[in-house]
Parts: C-alpha cells; sequence; structure tokens
C-alpha cells in the first residue's frame, strides 16, 4: 500500500498551537487576492515533515500561497502560507508546514481557531500586469521572495484548490490532544491568471521545513475570490490511517 | 459480448526483482490461460513512474511475451501516449507494426494523451497541448502504416519522406482505438472513426449516455484510418466464485485496492491549471465512484464480481447499454492470490462465457 508520512506530532505536541475548542465560527473573506505556487521538491527533503497519518504525494511538492485579505473579521491582512503537497486517504490535501500573517491579531486568530503555526511577520504582495510578487520577512530576514512571472488569464473552472490540514492540540473525548485538523475553504472566482513560479529566496527552517530545497516550478496561479475559513468538520488522529482515524464534528456547512 | 484482460500491472512494495518478475509472469500465465479459454482481447496500459498502481511502463514488450505465448487471444496495446515527449510517432509506427508481425495480425491500438502530473510531469510534456499533439499522432499512424513512403511537417513532429518500417500484417491496419475517460472524449472517438475504449468505472446511466452519444456521432464520422472501428469497450473488476459471499468480498477488495491506489495518483489538474484538464472525474474519481463509500447500489450491481449468475446479470446489463466488450482488471496489488485469479477466470469461462457466446467456449480448458 501506499507509503505514509514519519512524523509523530505527539513526540512535539508543546510546540503546537492549542484550540480551546472545536466550535471555531467561520470567517468570510471576500474579494481575496491569492497567489499559489507549485513546487517540486526532492522526495527526501521531506522526510520527517508529513504525519503518520497521511501519504505523501508522489512526486513530492509543495505549494507556497501568499493571499491579501482586505477584509476580515479582524481587519485586512496578508497571510503567506507553506503547504506540503499529500493524502488524507484518498483525498489531495495541502499539510500546513508553516506560515507568516501581517498582523499580531490575525496571527493569534488563526492559531487559536483552526491551529494554523503561524506567526507575525511582513507579508507584501503586489499585482502587476507583468508578474505577482511576494515577500515575507520575520524580524530583519526574509524568508521567502518569490513571483508569478507572466500572468495570463485562464479561468476560475481551471484552477484547483486542495483543502488544507494543520497540526495542533485541541479537546476531543474530554482531553486536549494532538490532532490533525481539515480546513476546507470554498471559493468563488472573480479573476484567475496562470504563470510561471519564480522563487528567488526560501529559508526553509523558517518556515518549519528545514532541509526542504525547491526543485522543478510546476505552475502558479493568482486569482481573486470570496472565500472562507470554515467551521471545523473533520479531525484526524495523528497516527492512525486517516480511514481508520478520522471523526467528524459536525454534519455539513449548513450552520455556518 | 466480447471479454478482454486489462492490465496496469500492479506490484506492492517493497519492490524486489523477484517481486517484479513474479507478478509479470503470474499476468502472463493469466493470459495464456486466457487463451485457451477464448478470451477475445489482453490489453496493457502504458505508465510511468506509477509506484505500486502500474509498473507497466513497456508495454509493448509485454504483450509481444503474450503474443508469443497465445494463439488467437487479439493484443491490445493501449493506451500509447501520443505524446511526443513519451513517444516519437515513428517509434510508436514501427513498433506497433512489428507487434502486429510478430502476433500474427492480433494487434489492437488504443492512442490516449496521459492523465496524470507525474507521469506529464515526469517527461516534461506541457499539459495544455496533449490533446492537441493526440489528434497529430492519429491523424499521421494510418499513413505510417499505410502510404509506401511518408512526410510530415506538423506543430508537434515533422519528418522528410521516407519509407517506415515494417507494415503492419493486418490490411490496412490495425483497429484503432482512444482511451475514454475524460468526460467529451467519447465524441472525439466518434467523429474520428476510433473504438471507444472505456477506462472508467462510472455507473449505468453515465456510460449509457456517453454510448448513444458516441453510435450517433460515429455514424457520420470521417475516420482518422481507412475504416471506422466502431466498439465500445469498458473496463471492470473479475473475480468470479461459486460462492456469491465469497465473490463479493474478493471482489470488493480488489477493486477497493485499485482504486485507493488509483487515488493517490496526482491528477494533471490537481497540480497543474489547465484547460486541457478540466475534469477531476479522471480516472480516480470515476473509478472510486463505482466502488467507493459513495457508491449506489446500482452502480456496485455493475462490478463483475460474486457468483456466476450474479455476473451474468451485470454483463447483461452492460450489453443492453450497447458495450461491446467488457475488459477486466484480475488484480491490484496482488491482493488476489494468483490460484484465485486463475481459478475465477476458469469459473468465468465455464459459467458466465457460454451465456454470451457466438462461439462455444473450451470447456476442456475451464475444467
Amino acid at each position: 500500500m501506499p507509503l505514509y508520512g514519519t512524523l509523530d506530532i505527539t513526540q512535539s505536541s508543546a510546540r503546537l498551537p492549542t484550540l480551546a475548542h472545536l466550535d471555531t465560527e467561520a470567517w468570510t473573506l471576500p474579494k481575496a487576492e491569492t497567489m499559489q505556487l507549485l513546487i517540486e521538491v526532492p522526495r527526501a527533503s521531506t522526510d520527517g515533515l508529513l504525519p503518520k497519518a497521511m501519504h505523501p504525494a508522489l512526486p513530492s511538492y509543495v505549494i507556497l500561497a501568499v493571499a491579501r485579505y482586505p477584509e476580515s473579521p479582524t481587519g485586512p491582512f496578508n497571510l503567506a502560507m507553506l503547504r506540503l503537497g499529500s493524502r488524507a486517504g484518498a483525498h489531495p490535501r495541502g499539510f500546513l508546514l508553516g506560515a507568516v500573517a501581517s498582523s499580531d491579531t490575525a496571527a493569534k486568530e488563526l492559531r487559536a481557531r483552526w491551529g494554523f503555526p503561524v506567526e507575525t511577520g511582513e507579508v507584501k504582495f503586489l499585482r502587476r500586469h507583468d508578474r505577482v510578487m511576494a515577500t515575507v520577512k520575520k524580524g530583519t530576514d526574509t524568508i521567502l521572495d518569490c513571483a508569478l512571472v507572466n500572468p495570463q488569464p485562464v479561468a476560475g473552472s481551471d484552477v484547483q484548490y486542495i483543502n488544507w490540514v494543520t497540526a495542533a492540540n485541541a479537546p476531543l473525548d474530554g482531553a486536549i490532544q494532538p490532532l490533525l485538523i481539515q480546513v476546507d475553504p470554498k471559493y468563488t472566482f472573480y479573476r484567475a491568471d496562470r504563470g510561471e513560479p519564480q522563487v528567488s529566496t526560501f529559508d526553509a527552517t523558517a518556515w518549519n521545513a528545514p532541509g526542504l530545497q525547491l526543485a522543478g516550478p510546476i505552475i502558479g496561479t493568482c486569482c481573486t475570490v470570496d472565500t472562507d475559513l470554515p467551521r471545523i468538520r473533520f479531525v484526524m488522529d495523528p497516527l492512525k490511517p486517516v480511514f481508520l482515524g478520522t471523526r467528524r464534528i459536525r454534519e455539513s456547512r449548513a450552520d455556518e | 459480448m466480447k471479454f478482454g484482460l486489462f492490465y496496469e500491472i500492479s506490484i506492492p512494495r517493497p519492490w524486489t526483482p523477484e517481486k517484479e518478475r513474479t507478478v509479470y509472469n503470474n499476468c502472463l500465465e493469466q493470459v495464456k490461460l486466457a487463451d485457451e479459454l477464448g478470451f477475445d482481447h489482453v490489453w496493457a496500459v502504458e505508465h510511468h513512474f506509477l509506484e505500486e498502481y502500474s509498473h507497466c511502463s513497456a508495454p509493448e514488450l509485454f504483450l509481444t511475451a503474450c503474443a508469443m505465448l497465445t494463439k488467437r487471444i487479439q493484443v491490445g496495446h493501449g493506451i500509447v501516449v501520443c505524446v511526443p515527449e513519451f513517444n516519437h510517432p515513428i517509434k510508436i509506427a514501427e513498433r506497433t507494426a512489428t507487434l502486429d508481425l510478430l502476433s500474427g495480425g492480433r494487434l489492437h491500438v488504443g492512442t490516449g494523451r496521459s492523465a496524470t502530473w507525474t507521469e506529464l510531469g515526469g517527461f516534461r510534456a506541457n499539459p495544455d497541448t496533449t490533446k492537441k499533439s493526440w489528434d497529430e499522432f492519429v491523424r499521421c499512424l494510418p499513413k505510417m502504416w499505410m502510404q509506401e513512403t511518408f512526410s510530415y511537417q506538423g506543430e508537434f513532429w515533422s519528418m522528410p519522406e521516407r519509407t517506415i518500417l515494417p507494415k503492419p500484417y493486418q490490411k490496412p491496419h490495425p483497429p484503432m482505438w482512444v482511451a475514454v475517460t475524460s468526460p467529451g472524449t467519447e465524441i472525439d472517438a466518434a467523429e474520428r472513426g476510433l473504438g471507444s475504449l472505456g477506462l472508467s468505472f462510472a455507473g449505468f446511466e453515465e456510460q449509457e449516455k456517453k454510448i448513444k452519444e458516441y453510435r450517433r456521432r460515429i455514424k457520420t464520422c470521417e475516420p482518422v484510418g481507412a475504416f471506422v472501428n466502431e466498439q465500445v469497450a469498458t473496463t471492470n473488476f473479475l473475480f468470479c466464485h461459486e460462492d456469491e459471499k465469497v465473490g463479493v468480498e474478493m471482489g470488493k477488495k480488489l477493486g477497493n485496492t485499485f482504486n485507493y491506489l488509483a487515488t493517490q495518483l496526482i491528477s494533471t489538474r490537481e497540480v497543474f491549471s489547465s484547460p486541457s484538464y478540466q475534469s477531476l472525474g479522471l480516472l480516480p474519481a470515476l473509478r472510486r465512484a463505482a466502488t467507493g463509500p459513495d457508491a449506489s447500489e446500482q452502480q456496485t450491481e455493475g462490478m463483475a464480481y460474486g457468483d456466476p449468475a450474479r455476473i451474468v446479470r451485470a454483463v447483461k446489463k452492460w450489453e443492453s447499454l450497447g458495450v461491446d466488450c467488457i475488459n477486466f482488471i484480475l488484480n491490484a496489488n496482488e491482493v488476489v492470490p494468483q490460484e484465485q485469479v486463475m481459478a475465477s477466470l476458469r469459473l468465468f469461462a465455464r459459467e458466465v462465457m457460454p451465456v454470451f457466446a457466438k462461439r462455444p467456449a473450451n470447456v476442456a480448458a475451464a475444467e
């Protein structure tokens, strides 16, 4: 059967974000601009990054995502994320390795509500006709400098965003325990462009992915979307295959 | 109704030379028996880099071995990936003609364009252009087989005038097919006079719609080759057992294993936004639809596993929808022991094939 990840998040649970409960209220995020750069990475450089419950994507790839949210319950903010392409059972997922938000409030809320491993930093997002550019700084260090080069319009229906999984401590069955949490935003597309990913600076360690190397670019997209961060619907045991360890927290998105 | 075998050649980890060799030998043993039992086709896919799911990257070699071991069964080279980074069209014409000669005119040629980023990215092929290159290839192949000399200047490849050799044994040329997974490809098949090689296990309703449209459109087609190959083939799992419960359980195990492996493939659309790969419903999703947890009772009913009576019902249903041929997947990751695969083939030949046979089945071989 397929390969599994090797990361045991229960061994480092003190470093994970902690949720007070799994009843997170949804956030609506209208007119967001999201750039995603998909890049293949050597399989060996992802060793130890993916939880035991999940399957690695073959070939291995990461998603560098930078978004500008002009409206949110905490006001405007930018968010940069590094996700590792993977599978939760049969489903494609991006496991969230690291994130940087441009506002302290947003970072605090994203950690507390969905368990994002997010810190505060400077996240710049610039959309120009010839390229879309993003830079991310932690303190004075630039940890990401990237671009989508030569954006060309495509249909929103050409773009597929896969759902995310985060690792966090959360209360379940009366105890706080390390869990994998599915985050499955929905999207309404207003504009979509496609172009070539270009990364000039990437500090893997700063993204909680020491040793990760970027290899061949796949494709980049930049889209204007109405999106959200929904209520938590599924959590997974981090040590069991997801078809054995998945728990449904609520039935559907109907209550959002 | 014709019956065939369909090989992805799935090999479980850990891979050792002996294990890979054993699985290949198991497949050859099955093909030899299928030939004796009266099966019509053996198809082998072309896939690359698809760990566990398919180790069938050189199907022309496997099919040559099949042809050498058998007398009657037809060999389906399909699909050949018609993308220049994978296969040069001259090489396709040459090796298919050679296989047709070696098999004594038993070759069918399936065409397609690959559905996974794992493969397209591995060959550094551009997903945006695979439909276009496929069209160029299928237009050229019959001419390369039939004309004494051939030259070509196209968007994806070109060649000065040369004589492409050898020529196929079958005249004017072997039957041509196209893999139908993406919605709408059945129309591509019909308009070019190609056989529809269905690789999904979509439910009866969806298949019926596709087949009707295929039959309607092919009536007025402009064939790419010298003749119209109006045939509809579909894919299924086969596990036939005297005890229905045992048959269904093992069949589901086979289907679930195959589908789980299929869902691990990185479909092109998952990572490469392209108008050329609109549908997520390429092979993993469609296959899962038939046997996964969301499968309807009707879809499960279409699966060829269980006891002979249940399988006869399933095959009759496919026949009533207009399917001409069912190609069976016999194993995935070797979850079905080889002796059970062989017993299943024998029982199917003995109890199911005669119900649909225009000629008597080989009863002696099935005993």
